[in-house]
């Protein structure tokens, strides 16, 4: 107490009582008692001279007259004054406190004259307490007929039977007298009075007869009977929202097993009604946390059960959906967002069916609350940039589960790292949460006195998982004191300034045994197992029935189209304001298609002068190094994304929300970012490079690359619990894209178990990277401008060219080997021969062409019936086949030539046009020119090598899309779809499947499966 | 702004406060013990002609008796004059009359604007 407020005081009793009759001796007795209370010697002096002064006691005691005089407005107006400076320093606890000391100072000689009252109302009109307040206030310190106590403020416990006024409350209790109690709601704050012949305590201190004691956190009152009367139990009787909430928390954990198998709780039985603050303390490893968690629900018990209201929350999780809360010790916000913000989209994702407005409103209500609405439009930033404080983090962290206003509340040591002064602000939160309803535990470390005692009750919890107290927190001093028959056992808290030391506690309860030379040894006084016994003699756990109603709710969970957006929203703000993320995201793409471009544009033209897209010998590794790009920016945006969700997710796992909508938010996101990201790459890749007319066509499939590799990222990011873990895979998933891109090696030339000369291998094709490869090189090689208008003529060319020229050829003289061979017994020669015979009907049965001169049915050949005659034939049929392609060569290539003649003559400079559009390399790529063979024998089957880009697919069977690389087409269910559009629709399937995996979490699984199988392995 | 002007009784003062002519006065006897109820209308113009007040504005106080209810409202009227810029007030006595100088000698020590007592 300030100077200044003293001195204010001190006038104000003066003025007071030197009104109507003066001040009397018992008066002045108790302001001196009062200074006693508040200063030391010295200042006692000099206040009680001040005192004398202002009251005029000194020439009171000289002269009678003056002080009948008529009571002085002057008085009134200095009152006044007093008031006005008090409100300036006083909170209105102080104030309501300061009033009450006013009355009981006239209550010491029953002295309440009207001219008396009057001040002591203005008083209480400058304080700003209601006129109702006043009354209750006024009476309660007046007043000793308790049939006047008539208001709902007042509680009697006395050892009637009955109440004495319709509206008080009444307690029974074995006490000599009565004793009052005053709550004043606006300040919530309750005081005591005792009138009676008996001497109760009020924590340890006699209560005297007509005084009027504050009532705090934690008081307990007993009377020499021994009866106690705790603070929560008292309260609770003022409380409307207690008594009407529905409410019962019965755990019975008999075990819980860690998964490792050693016991993390045992034989633990809590049982609980609404409103009550249960703190739960242990040493560390004591299994303080492990019970918080087993009673939220997050572990199930591996012996035992939790009952809300009778529903075993883990098999009747739907009764109650969202009754409880639960805040972790760690960080929940979103860092990027405000706190307004944070609050906003949590509460948006609880009260569906809630207005903007109300919501709005709800937000703002739950921030003044908890003081943070001046705070509300700043960011929250990260640990390492701290832009609100740390109590203001938890006190946000607190309100995101608040606001929400679940029954039953769970918090992990809601105090860790918080100045004294920002704890006492976290428990008063929750102090007041669980005096509206709420049932909250609370782990707490090394709690200060004042938090301590706020606490309804207090489990204690030694090493192993043993409970050792449950009960009110500073009867658990003395219960320890007195287990260890330690003196003093009857005080809990200290006699002059009414501390608590929780710290005795954990001294008494851990306490070593001492050897010979004084030094504490390693062995404990009483063993965990000891408490464990003693608390079950001790304590047995109140039990509160069962409520047979549904738990209080107020949830209720937005559609997923809702939730997908709201958490869509909610990501995209977040990113937004992160201008780092935002800025290297949208510059990563542009840049590397600068770097790239720039630097493979080189004096390509013949003459090496300038450059010239049709002889950029680069574009074909240009195209591989794209599509790296696409997957390599898909992958690392995305790579992070669930593991910085995680603790959000487990908080909101409690809201049952849905994680498909999360998935899929948190897809849109990515996707557009990836859509931005491979358009800003196309079009400046392509401006440099100077490739025309593909931009939509190498968008679509590089933002096909990079959204599979967005959900190839959330997959490995749902799966592995730590950022670096994952861009340690990264690798691994990119260099296989790399090596089985079909460009960097042949597919012919891969390891004997993977290579296929015909086909594109299958493990190939599990590669994302071929098939945008494939697409890329197909498209631009066919659909470019150029190429455009000759490709049909080139493939029919091709395909001629390649039948008379290598074909035939290799039919000849598989015909020859036959001829050769007729009538040979030999096994294998056999074997050789049937195949021969197999690659010419193959190759000649499905022919379009079909010979008109010779009379071999070809299709029904077989070994046995070939003879020399009908090789002769077959010869023949060949001859005929080779000179018809022939033929049909020239003519392609004739008309060909008419085409480009034509094109010429009518204007066009088609040589421009075919630098402009067309690539060199990429066409020798396509049509695989660098080929030795033409034509091989591949497992029994002719197989053409070149040109695979103007092949057809010839399918097995209705499934078979596989072709060799490069090929215009692929077939399926026999519809031929373009290459182009059959890969990006591939892509997009791995895409789909990929979002399966992520849906079920199959990664995840496995991975967790792995490591439990490793640790049964050690 | 409109002025407010009510006439005093014998248990309630004269009031007149005008905005457009800068007249602020309460003069004649304030007795009333339901001084709440016969200040409000004076409370509630004083709230209003603070939103906009006049670059200057002098209170004159001329009581010849005041009660303690009416202490009360005067310190009220105080209260919200010391939130207007230029405010200023003088408190009338009659010669001779030390009760009523000595309550404008308390008021004064509660105000942060020039407040004077002038005898009449």
């Amino acid at each position: 107490m300030s100077e200044e407020i003293l001195r204010a005081l001190t006038q104000l009793f003066a003025i007071i009582t030197k009104q109507d009759g003066g001040v009397t001796e018992n008066e002045r007795r108790f302001v001196l008692n009062f200074f006693q209370q508040e200063l030391d010697q010295d200042s006692i002096k000099e206040h009680i001279e001040l005192y004398d002064k202002f009251s005029g006691y000194k020439e009171q005691q000289g002269n009678v007259q003056t002080v009948l005089k008529a009571p002085s407005v002057r008085d009134s107006i200095q009152t006044l004054g007093i008031c006005k400076k008090i409100n300036k320093t006083l909170t209105q606890k102080q104030k309501v406190i300061v009033l009450i000391k006013l009355l009981e100072l006239l209550g010491s000689d029953n002295n309440f004259t009207r001219q008396r009252m009057e001040i002591i109302n203005t008083v209480s009109t400058v304080f700003n307490i209601s006129a109702n307040e006043y009354k209750v206030i006024e009476t309660f310190v007046v007043t000793t007929e308790m049939s006047e106590l008539n208001f709902k403020d007042i509680l009697v416990v006395n050892s009637r039977e009955e109440r004495s006024a319709p509206l008080q409350k009444h307690q029974r209790a074995d006490i000599d007298g009565n004793l009052f109690f005053l709550r004043v709601p606006s300040v919530d704050l309750y005081f005591a009075q005792y009138l009676g012949e008996g001497s109760p305590t009020l924590n340890s201190f006699v209560m005297q007869h007509n005084r009027i004691y504050l009532f705090s956190h934690g008081s307990t009152i007993k009377t020499p009977a021994g009866t106690a009367l705790y603070y929560s139990d008292l309260i609770a009787d003022f409380n409307e929202e207690i008594k009407t909430t529905k409410l019962s928390f019965n755990a019975k954990i008999q075990e819980y097993k860690f998964r490792n198998g050693a016991v993390g709780l045992r034989d633990v039985n809590i049982s609980e009604g609404p409103g009550k603050l249960i703190g739960i303390m242990g040493a560390s490893g004591a299994g303080k946390t492990t019970l918080l968690n087993v009673l939220a629900g997050l572990e199930p018990p591996s012996k035992g059960e939790i009952l809300i209201n009778g529903y075993n929350i883990h098999s009747r999780s739907d009764k109650v959906q969202g009754v409880i809360g639960y805040v972790s010790q760690d960080d929940l916000l979103i860092e990027e967002l405000t706190v307004y913000q944070n609050l906003y989209y949590n509460a948006k994702l609880c009260f569906a069916s809630s207005t903007e407005d109300e919501i709005h409103k709800r937000v703002l209500s739950v921030l003044s609350n908890l003081g943070l609405d001046q705070r509300k439009d700043l960011k929250v930033g990260g640990v390492l940039n701290k832009l609100i404080s740390g109590g203001q983090r938890k006190r946000l962290n607190i309100a995101l589960e608040l606001i929400r206003e679940p029954a039953v509340l769970f918090l992990d040591e809601p105090t860790s790292g918080l100045s004294s002064r920002d704890s006492e602000n976290v428990v008063d939160l929750l102090k007041e949460l669980s005096l509206k309803g709420k049932l909250i535990f609370v782990v707490i470390h090394q709690p200060s006195s004042d938090i301590y005692k706020m606490f309804d009750k207090m489990i204690i919890m030694d090493t192993g998982g043993f409970p050792t107290y449950y009960g009110t927190p500073v009867e658990a001093v003395s219960y320890f004191k007195r287990a260890t028959h330690q003196v003093d056992s009857n005080r809990g808290q200290c006699e002059t300034c009414g501390n608590v030391n929780p710290e005795q506690i954990f001294n008494i309860i851990e306490a070593k045994v001492v050897d010979e030379y004084g030094q504490p040894t390693g062995k404990r006084k009483v063993t965990p197992m000891q408490w464990f016994e003693m608390y079950k003699e001790k304590f047995n756990p109140p039990t509160q029935p069962d409520e047979k109603e549904d738990p209080p709710q107020s949830l209720s969970i937005p559609s997923k189209l809702k939730q997908t957006i709201i958490f869509t929203t909610r990501d995209l703000l977040s990113k937004i304001s992160n201008q780092q993320y935002l800025l290297i995201n949208l510059l990563e793409a542009p840049l590397l298609a600068l770097l790239l471009s720039f630097i493979i544009k080189y004096q390509s033209a013949p003459g090496g002068k300038d450059y010239m897209f049709r002889f950029n010998e680069n574009l074909p590794a240009y195209l591989l190094m794209s599509i790296i790009v696409a997957l390599f920016m898909g992958l690392t945006v995305s790579a992070e994304e669930i593991i910085r969700d995680r603790k959000i997710l487990k908080r909101e796992s409690f809201l049952n929300l849905s994680w498909n909508s999360y998935l899929l938010s948190k897809l849109t996101i990515l996707f557009m970012l990836s859509a931005v990201q491979t358009l800003l790459f196309v079009i400046i890749g392509n401006l440099v490079l100077e490739i025309h007319g593909m931009t939509f066509a190498f968008w679509l499939i590089l933002f096909s690359t990079s959204c599979l590799a967005n959900v190839i990222g959330l997959n490995i990011s749902s799966a592995f619990n730590s950022a670096v873990t994952v861009y340690v895979l990264i690798p691994l998933l990119l260099i296989p894209q790399m090596v089985l891109s079909g460009v960097l090696f042949s597919f012919d030339k891969l390891h004997e178990t993977i290579s296929n000369k015909e086909k594109v291998p299958i493990i190939a094709d599990l590669m994302a990277s071929r098939w945008a490869y494939e697409a890329m090189a197909v498209y631009q090689f066919k659909e470019n401008a150029y190429e455009d208008a000759f490709y049909e003529y080139e493939k029919s060319a091709s395909n001629a060219d390649y039948k008379s020229a290598f074909l035939s050829d290799r039919l000849k003289r598989k015909n020859q080997f036959l001829i050769e061979n007729i009538g040979v017994t030999d096994d294998s020669l056999r074997y050789a021969m049937s195949i021969g015979l197999a690659q010419i009907k193959k190759s000649l049965v499905n022919d379009s062409f079909k010979s008109k001169t010779t009379t071999v049915d070809i299709s029904t050949l077989t070994l046995d019936t070939f003879d020399e005659e009908k090789g002769k034939e077959v010869a023949s049929y060949i001859e005929e086949f080779r000179k018809f392609y022939q033929e049909e060569y020239n003519k392609q290539v004739g008309l060909m030539e008419k085409k480009m003649a034509f094109i010429e003559n009518s204007g066009f400079n088609l040589n421009k046009e075919k630098n402009e559009q067309f690539n060199e390399s990429l066409a020798d790529l396509v049509k695989n020119v660098n080929t030795k063979e033409r034509i091989t024998e591949y497992r029994g089957r002719l197989v053409q090598l070149i040109d695979p880009i103007f092949q057809d697919p010839s399918p097995n069977h209705l499934m078979d899309y596989r072709t060799g690389f490069f090929f215009p087409a692929k077939s399926v269910l026999g519809m031929t779809i373009s290459t182009y559009l059959f890969n990006t629709i591939v892509i997009w399937i791995m895409s789909f499947l990929l979002y399966l995996m992520l849906y079920y979490e199959l990664i995840r699984k496995l991975v967790k499966a792995a490591s439990r199988l490793n640790f049964l392995a050690s | 702004m409109n002025r407010l002007y009510i006439s005093g009784t014998d248990q309630t003062p004269t009031v007149d406060l005008d905005k457009q002519n800068n007249i602020f006065s309460l003069e004649g006897r304030s007795l009333t013990d339901d001084a709440d109820t016969f200040y409000r209308p004076v409370i509630e113009w004083m709230n209003l002609y603070l939103a906009n007040p006049n670059p200057a504005t002098c209170f004159t106080f001329k009581f010849d008796y005041i009660n303690t209810p009416s202490s009360k409202m005067v310190f009220d009227i105080l209260t919200l004059l010391g939130q207007i810029k230029g405010a200023s007030a003088i408190w009338y006595f009659r010669e001779g009359e030390e009760g009523i100088r000595e309550i404008g000698e308390e008021f004064s020590e509660l105000v942060q604007f020039p407040f004077k007592e002038r005898p009449y």
